[in-house]
């Protein structure tokens, strides 16, 4: 069934492009790679890994292995509406309702056997305790071999080089798995695809700052964090460059992404996954575009050749989930700064103690630069309690607050 | 040597390296997740929040806790690490170390974990404006796992129904032994370990009244109420492992294992002895996935249970992930099972009560 989607899914983006290059649009080339990556996953003929948030998936890439955090499963499945029958699962199987909904929907799907059954697991200690435990599960489901990589909270010399270390482990083992071991040359390839694509998407998040921004809500919804998926190959920098060219041209011509960008927001972690009118109400009807997303931006240095494991620790290290949530308001503060936003929104994704756990620390940390915050009360993958009426007149009353300030 | 000045250090977890604290002259006082509280922590942290951090940051900032030198957070889990944020914004005064405990056990996260000790050591130097005296880190550590060794004699005592107070008066003794220095503990502790021995009450093996032998496990309970409670409904609690309960005063080792440690190095030593000591749900074994449910069986087994029983926080979610291994493993091997769900509050014991009555009957 998955498999068909996919299959759909890239089959009817590729007929749309090729009958009219208009829509070749950055968002079309992102879905289409998305959705080739999701074949992948799931035709059988690759080798796949099963991840944590913070592996390293450019390596995995060197080492011929296709790999995807399983978070991405959830989104997929909230996205085409299946989560709700997988929670229902997972919930039966004994997963309480209170645990992420991420989480809940990957596990009722690997029951249903409606994940691939990877070859190997990698779990990360990053971004959350509750990512980790389903790792755990899925090993045990799948009766697969698992590798943890523990992310230290900061970048000392001594967390950098246990990660380090760490990844040559990693490295050593995968090549145990498909007894193939790590190549040089596809490395150094990877290295140089990682660093042109992070190149790039830095020139793509500092081009989505102008003013009006070439960006509309959706344009950069979830771009990040997949993104990630996507380095270390030709199709990443592809995407990054479609970005890339489409913003350049729309900042040198002055045109803003959306119809009318009255008010300016950046949203916090992770967008709702389910289709829902949220997104349309506040570009459309309210003026407020969504410019800036926490994860859509470059927090890592280039990889150095010469020592690419450094540069993979550093990379992992510097999410912004990792460590002192002191770090992470400070990076939400200059984006908010960067973006030059009029608000922001925390859709406070039931479920998720790392993210939502520290709401009132981070709009704390706006109110001290003088950004409103509205902290909403969402299941980014749950749709069975999402509340329209309510969410919408709060983010009226969002709105009317944020014209207030201006005076 | 800790006493000197009986400053305390505050800590929340049962991971913390305590030798390393009394080694560095201050006292441990463990912030325990219980008391009446107004919810303060609400208006900074989600409602979705293990009620441990709330609780104990509740207690925090309600000043229902002694004046401390310092805090030492354990990076244990999300909740954890987010009470750490919580405490530098609200009580920004304070000294606070968050340490790095990795997952796993490897060479290498006990080899980190270790520079997360020297790290520490380091800190503790600095609060106190003292040097920190390396050779008294052995000292301490063997000071404590005798106080584990006292800890364990008298708790035996309650096991085979000859202390007074029963499972509460044993709650009472770790809270005691939690918030305090470990000489005065275990002075206190083997006092009560050498009193004179109660009459155990006899029951006939047919006894219909007969308390059913269960291995209770899960995260934190301090209240020694709650365990009165549990002992009300007929149950008898021969094993735990609960963080505010066995598992904190698990003894570390310090036996050398590697060549490395034959080297005299003492942060090693320990971090080695601290993260091999049963773990709760947040450390795991990548080997052995759901290695958890089997540590719970051999632990029901080795007591003597009759049944186990799971008592876990709301929104812990290192336990709640695991919950299905468990109950499968249990379920595998024909062990009765009750699971409850609280929130470190009498009024969610006392509203599982029916429960555990219900499951103390069918075990009869």
């Amino acid at each position: 069934m998955i498999k068909d989607y996919f299959n759909d899914l890239v089959s009817g983006i590729e007929d749309k492009m090729a009958h009219d290059p208009k829509n070749r649009t950055p968002r079309k080339v992102y879905a289409l790679e998305v959705a080739r990556l999701g074949q992948r996953l799931y035709g059988g003929n690759d080798r796949v890994a099963w991840c944590g948030v913070a592996a390293p998936f450019d390596l995995l890439t060197a080492m011929g292995v296709t790999s995807c955090f399983v978070e991405f499963v959830g989104a997929m499945l909230a996205s085409t509406g299946m989560a709700p029958a997988f929670m229902e699962e997972a919930e039966r199987a004994g997963f309480a309702g209170d645990i992420c909904a991420y989480h809940r929907s990957v596990m009722g799907a690997a029951q249903k056997n409606m994940m691939p059954i990877p070859d190997f697991l990698i779990a990360t200690s990053c971004p959350c305790s509750g990512g980790l435990a389903i790792m755990e599960n899925l090993a045990k489901e799948f009766e697969k071999d698992l590798f943890v990589l523990n992310i230290p909270q900061e970048a000392s010399p001594e967390g950098v080089r246990y990660l380090a270390d760490q990844m040559r482990d990693m490295v050593a083992f995968v090549a145990d798995q498909t007894g193939e071991p790590l190549k040089d040359d596809a490395l150094m390839e990877i290295i140089k695809q990682t660093n042109r694509a992070r190149q790039l998407m830095a020139d793509v998040y500092a081009l989505a700052q102008s003013v009006p921004s070439p960006a509309n809500s959706m344009t950069l919804s979830n771009l990040g964090i997949v993104m990630a998926l996507l380095l270390g190959s030709p199709q990443g920098v592809e995407v990054a460059q479609a970005y890339y060219d489409d913003f350049s041209e729309k900042v040198a011509r002055g045109i803003s992404g959306a119809k009318n960008e009255q008010f300016r927001l950046l949203w916090i972690q992770n967008r709702i996954q389910y289709k829902n009118p949220l997104i349309p109400f506040l570009e459309n009807e309210l003026g407020a575009v969504i410019v800036a997303d926490e994860l859509n931006s470059i927090t890592w240095d280039p990889i150095d050749p010469q020592d690419p494991y450094t540069g993979f620790a550093k990379r992992a290290i510097s999410i912004p989930f990792n460590g002192w949530g002191a770090r992470r308001i400070s990076h939400l503060k200059k984006m908010a700064k960067d973006y030059k936003v009029d608000g922001a929104i925390n859709p406070c994704h039931w479920g998720c103690r790392q993210g939502t756990g520290m709401r009132g620390l981070i709009a704390d940390g706006f109110k001290e630069i003088g950004v409103p915050t509205l902290n909403l009360e969402v299941d980014c993958v749950d749709s069975r309690n999402f509340a329209e009426g309510q969410l919408k007149t709060r983010l009226e009353a969002f709105t009317e607050i944020m014209e207030a300030r201006r005076g | 040597m800790a006493e000197k000045n009986s400053l305390k250090i505050g800590f929340t977890c049962a991971n913390t390296p305590l030798p390393i604290i009394e080694a560095a002259g201050f006292s441990p006082h463990r912030i325990l997740p219980m008391g009446d509280c107004p919810d303060l922590s609400g208006q900074h942290l989600h409602d979705n929040l293990c009620p441990h951090v709330k609780k104990s940051l509740d207690a925090a900032l309600s000043g229902d806790m002694p004046d401390i030198a310092g805090m030492c957070f354990m990076n244990s889990c999300d909740a954890m690490r987010r009470m750490a944020d919580a405490w530098r914004a609200l009580r920004p005064d304070d000294p606070l170390l968050l340490l790095d405990l990795p997952t796993t056990t490897d060479s290498r996260s006990i080899s980190f974990f270790a520079d997360e000790l020297r790290r520490m050591a380091k800190a503790l130097a600095k609060w106190s404006g003292a040097p920190f005296d390396e050779s008294a880190v052995k000292t301490c550590a063997s000071r404590f796992n005798t106080l584990c060794g006292v800890m364990k004699s008298v708790s035996e005592k309650y096991r085979s129904r000859r202390l007074e107070g029963g499972a509460a008066r044993i709650q009472e003794l770790r809270n005691m032994a939690s918030t305090q220095s470990t000489i005065k503990s275990l002075a206190a502790l083997e006092e009560i370990d050498c009193q004179p021995l109660s009459d155990p009450p006899e029951y006939d093996s047919a006894d219909p009244d007969a308390p059913v032998p269960v291995f209770l496990f899960g995260n934190a309970m301090p209240d020694p109420k709650a365990f009165e409670l549990f002992e009300s409904c007929g149950i008898h609690i021969v094993g735990d492992d609960l963080c505010t309960g066995s598992r904190m005063f698990q003894p570390i080792s310090l036996e050398p294992e590697t060549e490395e440690d034959e080297t005299g190095d003492i942060y090693l030593t320990l971090a080695r002895g601290i993260m091999r000591r049963p773990p709760c749900a947040r450390t795991f074994s990548a080997q052995n996935p759901g290695a958890i449910a089997d540590d719970i069986l051999s632990g029901a087994k080795a007591c003597g249970a009759r049944a186990v029983m799971g008592h876990i926080l709301k929104f812990c979610d290192p336990y709640l992930d695991r919950l299905p291994m468990i109950r499968n493993r249990m379920k595998e091997q024909s062990v009765p099972l009750l699971l409850l769900e609280g929130d470190c509050t009498l009024r969610s014991v006392g509203q599982q009560g029916t429960r555990i009555e219900a499951f103390v009957e069918m075990l009869r």
